[in-house]
């Protein structure tokens, strides 16, 4: 029972950190055009006392912000260029793939152990 | 009376522990599966840990000692060993689910074990079952 306990904590503890990703994940996605913006990430570790998935700091992507050549934009300097942001939609939606695999995964996981909790009780109904 | 109903029921008891620890391994194995460097973890099987516990468990070598209690086996766990991805991690979420299935019919099985030797008794109790 202790076990089967265990691994609905281990199951939350993914999903949690699955969310967190897919949040980070929508977040660059909305700022893909806001200038000057590095697209955040997030660290997964693996809990030193066995309980699952922690995550990390969250962490801005250190990759150089490419220059955007538009005169008009308030933002630009003397020779037209302003910042961009440097998330790329390619990377954000195989991320986003990813976390909602895993997710998926770990709310199976999730809810197998519940069910095995249920028919181990359902033993002492009778 | 009981004695070799005791003994199944106390199988049946460890059985359904070990399919419990598998279930716990592969949901960690699961909710780390994408933490870079984690190492997929399993347990070894239920015939390797029952004998195993046989060699650290009281022994039973007069008729009038008390049962050996071998419900409380640890489940040995282990590395898996498996091809990493390239951040070191050796989860595949494929050979997990084929593992958490493994553990829900060993669990049902245990169950039913249980279930039926509660009935077998029951029964020669002279109630219905």
């Amino acid at each position: 029972m202790a076990d089967l306990l265990q691994s609905l904590a281990h199951a939350a503890s993914g999903m949690e950190a699955q969310s967190r990703r897919i949040r980070h994940v929508t977040e660059n996605i909305a700022n893909a055009d806001t200038p000057g913006y590095r697209r955040k990430t997030v660290e997964f570790r693996a809990d030193p006392d066995g309980a699952g998935v922690r995550l990390g700091a969250l962490r801005l992507d250190p990759r150089p912000l490419p220059m955007i050549y538009d005169p008009a934009h308030p933002l630009a300097d003397e020779t037209g260029h302003h910042q961009g942001s440097n998330v790329d939609m390619v990377l954000e939606i195989a991320d986003a793939r990813e976390a909602q695999r895993s997710y998926e995964a770990n709310l199976r996981m999730f809810d197998q152990a519940r069910q095995m909790t249920a028919s181990l009780l359902e033993l002492l109904r009778r | 009376m009981f004695g070799k109903s005791s003994a199944v029921q106390t199988m049946a008891r460890a059985f359904a522990a070990h399919a419990a620890a598998r279930q716990a391994t592969v949901a960690r194995n699961i909710s780390n599966a994408d933490t870079p460097g984690f190492r997929a973890a399993e347990v070894a099987g239920f015939a390797e840990t029952y004998e195993d516990a046989g060699t650290f468990a009281l022994r039973t070598t007069r008729a009038g000692h008390v049962g050996a209690g071998r419900a409380t086996v640890e489940a040995a766990v282990r590395a898996r060993p498996g091809e990493a991805a390239p951040n070191g991690n050796t989860v595949s979420i494929e050979r997990e689910m084929l593992a958490a299935a493994e553990a829900r019919q060993q669990h049902d099985m245990a169950l039913a074990i249980t279930r039926s030797l509660g009935g077998v008794i029951r029964t020669s109790l002279g109630r219905r079952s």
